[in-house]
């Protein structure tokens, strides 16, 4: 087979060189030793060798005199009598690359190498890089509050500098609400434009559908990688941000532990339906069974206050106001406005106050006071067919309810006389954080909200 | 501006020195007729001879020891070991005499002798022409170690260490030596201690060695179309090192990397981050990290040698673990 | 052995031989005494050699010494007080209480150092050589050492190094018998010194390092060669040191009192004397005179260096680069 000739690496770093003569020609023989060609590399003329007997041939397309070729790059063949040049062969151009690559540049495999990299792990939580915590101290920042987004769930300096936005604006806080109109809201939602980002720009005013449009327009698209066929990109909403980072943090942060146990509701549907047709509240909003819950958990709460507590500094408070968080789901996430004091409230008080923070909710027009403060939490997930889950907790807070659906059931009433009867079963799901209170009393206090709820009258009397 | 290679920088720096003080000489193996392995002296036998241009025989101490006693004695030598390797035999000479000699005198002798070689992994050069050895040099007190990483410097670096009355180590990367660079025809000269920023920026900040500033910032191109800014720096000398350019951009960035071809124990990027901490502790918001090649000898094939450096993927993975700290 | 010397000459060798003796006798009280904290290597017996080498040296030539270097340092020019002061770890020593013995260092007298590690003197006095000759100057290089340096590398790097290129150094073999306690015989098949200087195509001379006459004939055309740019010599001087290698180490075990006695009866400065006195170049008076001189000289030294102050803590760092 033909010997490759190519441009010999003629120096530790040579990378390329420069055919400068021939000193034998296509079709001469060359014995080893002989010189065929010479090459300029660094100013110095080298000559270049043979190192086997043969003939040798050089390609129509050879670099031409004078021309810079690679280390490596193919110059010509060297053949025994008889054998055949790859440039004669009229079909297969086969190896027009030669198989000796280049040893002067490293290949591009891949490769994996292990760096050194040094990092730190296995801390007791929250920890505050120094930075972080001299730019606390500066700015005056409580960081012990603070969620951390380092790696490790480390404090590190941008978490303070949002939590000084959140401590010092309380107004500016979790979500902003934004005024506007129906037209510029579906506009939005089909240009795709970030409402809270939008309000946050424009400010009081009320947002119109021009100003959708702009912002539209002038929002520089600059995906991070090309897209792929089928995928949807959604830009990162200020709403999915927080709860992201919200949801995330508690999950860390807390020791929580869910506990379960299915309540015989009957006779609460009873009570709601009997609220439901009292044709006299025709215009107050009907008690919602969340109304309900939260009433009866204030009651619960006011007997056990170790759930309706959380940590600040060195202590554990336990808030002498119930005030319970309402779980809502709105086209823009989840939210949870607050009703305040529930537990000096009446149960009518609560509902309409609950259907207009819903309302607000929904609309996008909730006020960031009316989502503070919140002591305990209750998220209802009934509605979708859902029996019982695992709720997060909501920050500071020691405990969040879970209420799953009312199904009605075949449950045993009476086993020593093997009766069975027909009720109305729920499941609740009680998540607390065991840093603050332990299983015992926890379940104690999901025992009591059983109870409330299988024997209404026992919280109905205040 | 006129482009040189690296290595045509240095030695323009050699020739101007040369001519400007006849008591400069250069010993080393082949770097009289034949300019030097690495065309380290290129055309300067011709002009002055043997006696300034003197090819040894394969004594490494010996000629380090000759050119220390010549240094004490009104001569100005340099010593070009070719590849930096070579210079472990005279490790005796270097370190209890050359090193020490200003000192042992209470400065009444100098030692004006720049030692330099090529270092530095690349080229399937194998484990005996590979090698770097810096910390060594820096932890003994006495040296000036000098890794210039481009013509610029190279010039403005060597013409400083041929001005000066200590030892240096004049160390230069093999991968670099034909690299391109633009050079003023004018005269300067490049303090020592004296680190350059060759990329400002806001998010972390990089301390690159030698042939890892160009993949640094191949990397950091890459990262810029992310709209993330990374500051560079190259310390150009790692004795004198310039802590306080590091810790100005520790306190813009609150990060630091260290990316360096060397081994990680003990190593500069080890020395950097002590400094830093013990400096900068609250500037930093995340952890000093170091990106070093691999602790083992290096390897002949290129499959191999490629493994046991930092290439631009594994820098970039270094610097988005360091932004995610 | 006599040579064409004037009596002033011959009692100028004397003396500095005497006053190399009386010192390093002082030297060797002190360290008894606890004045000397580190080491302390006498070159009692030996004085002919460094007197009879550095009496053709000037201040600019260069001189390169080893472990056993006062004679050297005093052959040369630094000044008694400057050596005692130096062992004493007196900032008023010749190194500023930096080196001690094994880092004697005075550059104006062309001192280049005295060495803690055997060899590099020789590769340095070739590197003096080398400048002297890129400088187009007649000075020379010396370095002295020992019989246990002729095997290390840097005295086969350093030898060939000056042959090749022509260089004005004389290597001058203090050869002792002994590296420490360990036998010449036992460390090379090879003790003819001199010998070895034609594997480098080198000059060389042995003589009798007992014999300051001889040794200052054989270190003059030595020197007169290397000055007139005809290259290096060796020289292997045979001579002996009657105290131990080191002060507070014992001196037994390795080699016999008998053999310490024999070389005690030619020892060199009284060897020296005798010979005067009986060839009619001087009297006992020329020599009492000389040795009352250098008594005096001594014991100032020794006080000199007892009174001295220590150097300032506050200075241990400097002088590590150039600019400080």
């Amino acid at each position: 087979m033909a010997t490759e000739i190519v441009m010999p690496r003629l120096g530790w770093t040579m990378e390329e060189g420069t055919l400068v003569e021939w000193l034998k020609h296509d079709g001469d023989t060359v014995k080893v030793g002989e010189i065929m060609f010479t090459v300029e590399s660094d100013k110095a003329l080298n000559e270049v060798e043979a190192f086997e007997d043969g003939i040798l041939r050089i390609p129509p397309d050879s670099p031409a005199l004078g021309s810079v070729i690679p280390v490596g790059g193919l110059i010509a063949y060297l053949v025994k009598a008889g054998e055949s040049v790859p440039f004669e062969k009229s079909s297969t151009p086969a190896a027009a690359q030669s198989p000796q690559q280049s040893l002067a540049t490293a290949p591009s495999q891949p490769v994996t190498i292990a760096p050194t990299i040094s990092s730190a792990n296995g801390h007791v939580m929250p920890t505050i890089s120094p930075r972080a915590r001299r730019i606390a101290d500066e700015l005056g920042v409580d960081w012990k509050t603070v969620t951390g987004s380092g790696r490790s769930g480390r404090i590190i300096e941008r978490d303070v500098r949002a939590a000084l936005s959140q401590q010092a604006a309380p107004a500016a806080q979790t979500s902003q609400p934004v005024e506007i109109s129906p037209v510029a809201r579906r506009a939005a939602q089909e240009l795709g434009v970030d409402l809270n980002e939008l309000g946050a720009k424009i400010g009081d005013r009320r947002i119109t559908r021009e100003d959708v449009e702009q912002a539209a327009a002038s929002r520089s698209s600059a995906p991070v990688s090309p897209p792929t066929v089928g995928d949807t990109r959604i830009p990162i909403s200020r709403v999915r941000k927080i709860t992201s980072e919200r949801m995330s943090a508690s999950s860390q942060i807390t020791a929580s532990v869910t506990l379960t146990t299915e309540v015989d509701a009957t006779e609460l549907v009873k009570l709601r339906k009997q609220l439901k047709g009292d044709a006299s509240a025709a215009n107050r909003p009907v008690p919602s069974y969340n109304d309900l819950l939260a009433k009866l958990c204030s009651v619960a709460l006011a007997e056990m206050p170790m759930l309706n507590a959380r940590f600040e500094g060195d202590e554990i408070v336990m808030s002498a106001s119930v005030n319970i968080g309402l779980a809502v789901d709105t086209e823009r996430g989840l939210l949870v406005p607050v009703v305040r004091d529930v537990q000096s409230k009446s149960l009518r008080q609560v509902a309409t106050e609950s259907a207009a923070l819903i309302e607000s909710a929904r609309a996008g027009s909730l006020k960031a006071d009316d989502m503070r403060a919140s002591t305990f939490s209750i998220s209802n997930l009934g509605m979708y067919e859902i029996d019982a889950f695992t709720p997060i907790i909501n920050l500071p807070e020691c405990a969040i309810l879970g209420i799953g659906r009312i199904v009605p059931k075949i449950v045993v009433v009476d086993a020593e006389n093997e009766r069975t009867a027909i009720r109305h079963m729920m499941f609740l799901s009680l998540t607390f954080d065991h840093r603050l209170v332990d299983g015992a009393p926890s379940a104690r206090f999901l025992q009591r909200i059983k109870q409330f709820i299988e024997q209404p009258y026992l919280w109905l009397v205040g | 501006m006129r482009e040189l290679t690296f290595t045509a920088a240095a030695r323009e720096a050699l020739t101007e020195e040369m001519a400007r003080d006849s008591r400069i000489f250069v010993v080393g193996e082949g770097i009289g007729v034949r300019g030097g392995n690495f065309n380290t002296t290129l055309g300067l036998y011709e002009q002055y001879g043997p006696m300034r241009l003197r090819d040894t025989p394969i004594v490494e101490r010996g000629f380090v020891g000759m050119c220390t006693g010549a240094a004490m004695t009104g001569a100005r030598p340099v010593v070009d070991f070719m590849f930096f390797d070579f210079i472990l035999d005279s490790l005796g000479e270097l370190i209890n005499q050359t090193a020490k000699m200003q000192y042992m005198s209470s400065g009444r002798l100098k030692m004006p002798i720049v030692l330099r070689g090529s270092i530095g992994i690349g080229s399937a050069s194998a484990t005996h022409h590979s090698g770097s050895y810096l910390p060594m040099f820096v932890n003994i007190p006495g040296f000036r170690v000098v890794i210039p990483t481009n013509p610029y410097d190279a010039k403005g670096l060597f013409k400083t260490a041929l001005r000066g009355d200590d030892p240096v180590l004049f160390l230069e990367h093999k991968l670099l030596l034909n690299s391109k660079g633009h050079v003023p025809e004018e005269e300067y000269f490049i303090p020592f201690g004296q680190a350059a920023i060759v990329r400002e920026g806001q998010h972390a900040t990089v301390v690159a060695l030698g042939s890892m500033v160009r993949k640094v910032q191949e990397a950091c191109d890459e990262l810029a179309k992310e709209g993330v800014s990374i500051e560079v720096i190259d310390p150009r000398t790692i004795a004198p090192l310039d802590v306080a350019t590091v810790l100005q951009s520790v306190h813009k960035t609150g990060r630091l990397l260290i990316v360096d071809e060397n081994f990680g124990p003990c190593g500069i990027g080890a020395e950097l981050s002590a400094q830093v901490m013990e400096s900068g502790f609250d500037d930093l918001d995340a952890p000093v990290m170091r990106l070093n090649g691999l602790h083992t000898p290096t390897p002949y094939s290129p499959a191999l040698e490629a493994a046991v450096v930092p290439n631009t993927q594994t820098i970039l993975q270094a610097i988005r673990d360091l932004l995610a700290e | 052995m006599m040579t064409n010397l004037s009596k002033e000459q011959s009692l100028a060798l004397w003396r500095k031989m005497l006053l190399i003796r009386r010192s390093e006798e002082q030297l060797a009280k002190s360290y008894a005494a606890g004045m000397i904290p580190g080491a302390c290597h006498t070159y009692i017996g030996e004085e002919a050699v460094a007197t009879g080498v550095c009496a053709h040296l000037t201040y600019e030539d260069a001189v390169f010494s080893t472990h056993r270097g006062h004679g050297h340092a005093l052959a040369k020019g630094v000044p008694p007080r400057e050596l005692i002061a130096e062992l004493f770890g007196r900032v008023t020593g010749c190194s500023r209480g930096r080196g001690g013995s094994m880092h004697l260092f005075s550059p104006e007298v062309g001192m280049m150092g005295t060495s803690g590690i055997v060899g590099p003197c020789i590769l340095q006095a070739t590197g003096a050589g080398y400048s002297f000759k890129l400088q187009n100057t007649d000075r020379v290089g010396v370095a002295f050492f020992g019989d246990g340096a002729v095997s290390n590398g840097a005295f086969h790097e350093g030898l060939n190094m000056a042959a090749i290129w022509d260089l004005p150094t004389i290597f001058v073999c203090e050869d002792n018998m002994y590296a420490t306690e360990v036998p010449f015989t036992d460390a090379t098949r090879n003790q003819d010194v001199a010998a070895r200087a034609a594997t480098y195509g080198m000059n060389a001379l042995t003589v009798d390092g007992n014999d300051v006459l001889a040794v200052y004939q054989a270190a003059g055309e030595a020197i007169q060669r290397a000055r007139a740019g005809n290259g290096p010599s060796l020289l292997h001087c045979k001579t002996y040191r009657t105290r131990p290698h080191s002060e507070g180490m014992r001196d037994g075990g390795y080699r016999t009192v008998e053999e310490v006695e024999y070389w005690k009866q030619r020892d060199p400065i009284t060897t020296l004397k005798a010979n005067m006195i009986a060839a009619g170049q001087g009297v006992e008076a020329d020599f009492e005179a000389i040795e009352a001189e250098i008594k005096a000289v001594v014991e100032d030294a020794a006080d000199f260096a007892k009174n001295s102050p220590y150097p300032d803590p506050d200075t241990a760092a400097n002088y590590i680069y150039s600019a400080q």
